[in-house]
């Protein structure tokens, strides 16, 4: 916008300086810190070695690594598709004319405000094989006792539901706000044309909707990539670190195993990773939007 | 009026805001007062539940007979324990006492960060002949004392009576063959479950398979790393009889049930519906607690040779402080005497004691089961001294779970674990 | 009758959705020892509020409480002072270099905390705050989601609005105090919510930096309930819920702004 005696550049600092202080203070810093550490043999305790790439070059010969990194990427695929689909299913209900909207808005969206450790801590009961929940149910059922946490092929998979559960509820608001933008007369016209509800969804919603799903996607995938408490509460990584993610090594080699250089590096390499796909996506999406 | 309103609602605001200011930067008022009047030691301790329970009262009974000397007691949840503790250590920022199982302080003495306490112990005429002498060796390093043990615990077997009895079982298993005949007999015979181990990781890790594997590699005369724990001993015979033997109860003879974990294992025992339960000394206090099961404890059975049995023990440290203060030294080094010299009040949660004083005493001798282990923690072992012990533990308790899970070749798994545990010691 | 079953239907799906968190009250009112048996119960045998009896005396619950509030309302009104200016920057003011630092500052939300531990703490150390309750709060103010929320917003403010006041001689201060925030409410309550609710569900940092019992956070403290050995899922249960009750009392009272103010933020995308 045109200014008079354009000051932009000042006032951009200026309003941009509260923040930026804290944000070098308390985010830049450490990070930088953390990149200084990521070259070193460091024990925490003891003065490091310098160690030059080492702890970058060992982690491509580090299987756990890779594991974990897989375990992290298995979650963002089980967690990011359904997430979105679950939200925007909540959020067609929340606006449509059902009576129950109000209540199902209230009631998806709660989860949302407890603390990962309560969700993880009730999911964890839920789940139990022995006593848990589910598991009674299905036994009263006649059904075998299922191992939602313990058996390796589900375990992935069930912090995956509570995860939907949890945060499903925020993507929703998300979604209905996309759907509350497009104007009635669109809908209305579609219907003189006499498209059905399947029509209408797919012809008009869903292409309508689709800048929301951007921003959707792009939060859920950062945050489905740096997973870490539901977790490390509900199997501990387990079984047998079939479900360690690469936080928890991350966390494990550093403050269990005294490696915090090789954890920073690979802290860094996460922290990278996320970054690429988060720009590729801004930049895919862009382009479409254009 | 309106802004009147609006005027007021903004000085209280304001008043709020300033409150809170005051109390998000409030620290270190104790530190002030402590000037004069009794000694504060502050305290670190990851016991939670049952045994947190035990212990504070422990805490509470110190400060109610010393009149010169507060112990302050602040805990942790033991999966977070340690991360607090090593970033604390990093910035010398750690209280004065700190509880580290013996497994884990040598992850720390050699960057030193505690206090070898020779000098001190020497100085207070502290009574080291009073200690039982394993586990007072287990806190040593390069000849000097870094910790003093609270208690000493060990793996050994509980089994249900009332059970045992229904399936006409006379005689306390000994062998693996009998533990296995004993548990398929009840599991015949009464629809319960035999054997109770935790093989899957959940809330808790399945640790309780590599307590037992280093148990039954002992057991057979041999150890779980070589003499000078530079490498792994168990890809041999031995080895693979123990892993034989894990991997049979769960796939074979099928008397543990599979993807039983840690809160499975011991909600089945103590409810009274499994028959024998292999788990820590610790379990005790919450067995007890329940009021109709019929239990008793024995040391674990030598099941593949000669009694031996997985130990740890939770000992007391003094982190070294920016600055040291003589007086505080003192009183932090009275604090752990007088803490292990009443084992006896942290025996009811099942720890057994470490002073040789405590197993006179009536309070101890009179707790009904503690003699029998006790007597167990002679077969005790400590786990290897390296530095590497934390992850060694925990990559082989994976393995091992992968391992029983998978009913995988033992000659395998045996080989796969070798590497993997010889490529993590050599990395430290 | 399609209709019916449609809404029975619905209605499934709520209670089901639902399910979990009744499930944490009535596990919370019963005693462990009829928490863990076999036979499915939905209504206790006996209910009890010992574990909320337990809760509240022998923990120092009430202080832990009030120091999540004192963290929580902090990070919000913090988190506003510090995002809402760079949000206006970036959505409004054009100056070289934006797009780049923009880009640096969302960077930080795809940080994996666990790298920043150890730096935090000796900074920290040195700047005296470790053991304080402003240790605990103020890393969350580095975290860049509400510049994302509220810079969506108010790049939907017409511009002409602004250039209107500019033409009557305001400057950029008086348009930000007397435009933007006026109209940007409902974004800045989003995003003032999400901040306490983040802060007050924070656990690993503060559990790291505050090392006196009683100046714990609620969610480090009921995180003792946990055994060593053993876990009373009963206790634990009892502990989330008493963690929780302000969280819903906060949403119960801002209900609408949450769900408008999201909504707004997630309009332009």
């Amino acid at each position: 916008m045109a200014i008079p005696g354009n000051k932009d550049t000042r006032d951009g600092i200026i309003f941009a300086l509260p923040f930026l202080l804290v944000y070098l203070v308390f985010m830049v810093f450490p990070l930088g810190f953390g990149l200084f550490i990521s070259f070193f043999n460091w024990d925490i305790l003891s003065s490091g070695a310098f160690a030059g790439w080492a702890n970058y070059r060992r982690l491509f010969q580090d299987e756990l690594f890779f594991s974990s990194l897989w375990h992290t990427v298995e979650f963002v695929l089980i967690t990011t598709p359904v997430l979105m689909v679950l939200g925007f299913s909540m959020a067609l209900l929340v606006t449509g004319n059902s009576p129950l909207r109000k209540v199902s808005e209230n009631v998806f969206f709660i989860p949302y405000i407890l603390s990962m450790t309560v969700v993880g801590t009730l999911w964890a009961w839920l789940m139990q094989r022995d006593y848990g929940l589910l598991n009674q149910i299905v036994r009263q059922l006649g059904g075998e006792p299922v191992g939602w946490l313990t058996n390796p092929k589900q375990a992935m998979w069930s912090v995956g539901i509570a995860t939907y559960w949890w945060t499903a509820g925020f993507n929703m608001i998300l979604f209905s706000a996309g759907i509350k933008q497009i104007s009635k007369e669109i809908y209305e016209s579609s219907q003189i044309d006499g498209a059905n509800y399947f029509q209408t969804l797919f012809r008009i919603t869903i292409p309508l909707v689709k800048p929301t799903a951007a921003l959707c996607l792009i939060l859920q995938v950062i945050a489905s990539f740096n997973v870490f408490g539901q977790v490390y509460v509900m199997t501990g990584g387990g079984p047998h670190g079939r479900t360690r993610v690469l936080t928890q090594y991350i966390y494990e080699a550093g403050f269990r195993y005294f490696k915090m250089g090789y954890s920073a590096a690979m802290a860094y390499i996460l922290f990278l990773i996320i970054l690429v796909i988060s720009v590729i996506q801004y930049a895919a999406l862009g382009k479409e939007r254009s | 009026m309106r802004t009147h309103n609006r005027k007021r609602a903004f000085i209280a605001i304001a008043l709020i805001g300033l409150m809170m200011l005051s109390t998000l930067w409030a620290a270190g008022t104790q530190e002030q007062a402590k000037q004069e009047g009794p000694i504060e030691v502050t305290f670190w301790s990851l016991f939670t539940g049952g045994d947190g329970e035990f212990f504070d009262a422990m805490v509470d009974e110190f400060n109610r007979t010393h009149t010169d000397i507060v112990a302050k007691t602040d805990t942790v949840k033991f999966d977070n324990y340690y991360t607090k503790l090593t970033t604390a250590l990093s910035a010398n920022n750690a209280p004065d006492v700190v509880v580290v199982h013996q497994s884990n302080l040598l992850g720390y003495v050699p960057r030193g960060v505690f206090l070898p306490l020779d000098d001190l112990l020497a100085k207070n005429n502290a009574p080291l002949d009073d200690f039982v002498a394993a586990p007072l060796e287990a806190v040593k390093y390069d000849g000097k004392t870094y910790a003093l043990p609270l208690d000493v615990h060990a793996l050994i077997m509980y089994y249900n009576i009332d059970l045992f009895a229904e399936a006409g079982i006379t005689k306390v298993p000994q062998t693996y063959a009998e533990v296995i005949a004993a548990a398929q007999a009840v599991q015949a015979k009464t629809g319960a479950m035999g054997l109770a181990v935790d093989n899957t990781t959940a809330t808790y890790k399945a640790y309780t398979l590599t307590r037992l594997f280093m148990s039954m590699l002992e057991q057979q005369g041999t150890s779980f790393l070589n003499a000078d724990n530079s490498k792994a001993n168990f890809n041999n015979v031995a080895g693979e009889k123990a892993l034989k033997a894990l991997v049979d109860m769960v796939q074979l003879h099928k008397t543990t049930p599979a993807g039983l974990d840690y809160d499975g294992a011991v909600n089945a025992f103590r409810l009274g519906k499994a028959a024998i339960h292999f788990n820590g000394v610790w379990a005790t206090g919450s067995f007890e607690k329940q009021a109709d099961l019929n239990f008793k404890t024995a040391g674990l059975p030598p099941m593949l040779g000669k009694p031996a049995a997985w130990s740890g023990s939770h000992t007391l440290a003094i982190p070294v402080q920016r600055t040291e203060d003589p007086a505080k030294l003192d009183a932090a080094l009275t604090f752990i005497l007088w803490m292990t010299e009443h084992g006896d009040m942290w025996a009811k949660a099942g720890h057994i004691p470490t002073r040789l004083s405590v197993y006179e005493k009536e309070s101890f001798t009179s707790l009904p089961h503690r003699k029998d282990y006790a007597e167990a923690a002679a077969f005790a072992f400590a786990p290897p001294a390296t530095p590497a012990w934390e992850e060694v533990y925990s990559t082989t308790s994976d393995m091992l779970e992968y391992a029983v899970a998978n009913n995988q070749n033992v000659k395998t798994a045996l080989q796969a674990m070798e590497t993997r545990i010889n490529n993590i010691i050599a990395s430290y | 009758m399609k209709k019916i079953l449609l809404r029975s239907f619905e209605v499934l799906i709520l209670l089901i959705w639902i399910f979990p968190l009744a499930w944490l009250v009535i596990t919370s009112i019963q005693l462990e020892s009829d928490v863990i048996s076999s036979t499915l119960r939905l209504w206790p045998r006996n209910p009890t509020l010992e574990n909320y009896r337990k809760a509240f005396g022998s923990t120092q619950i009430m202080h832990w409480m009030a120091n999540s509030m004192t963290i929580s309302f902090s990070t919000m009104i913090l988190t506003l002072v510090v995002d809402a200016p760079i949000a206006y920057a970036f959505a409004k003011i054009k100056f070289r270099g934006k797009e780049i630092l923009f880009w640096a500052v969302m960077a930080g939300m795809m940080v994996p905390f666990q790298v920043l531990i150890i730096p935090l703490y000796q900074q920290f150390n040195a700047f005296g705050l470790v053991d304080t309750l402003a240790g605990a709060m103020l890393p969350r103010l580095a975290m860049p989601v509400g510049i994302f929320i509220l810079k969506q917003f108010f790049e939907g403010i017409p511009s002409a609005l602004e250039e209107a006041a500019f033409i009557d001689g305001a400057n950029r201060y008086r348009i930000f105090a007397t435009i933007i925030v006026p109209l940007g409410k409902a974004a800045m309550a989003t995003v003032i919510i999400l901040s306490f609710i983040n802060a007050w569900n924070d656990f690993l940092w503060p559990l790291i930096v505050i090392n006196d019992t009683a100046r714990y956070t609620i969610t480090v403290g009921i995180a003792n309930f946990q055994g060593t050995h053993g876990t009373d899922y009963a206790l634990i249960m009892s502990g989330a819920l008493i963690a929780s009750i302000p969280q819903f009392i906060f949403y119960a009272f801002f209900r609408k702004k949450i769900i408008a103010g999201i909504a707004m933020s997630g309009i332009k995308g």
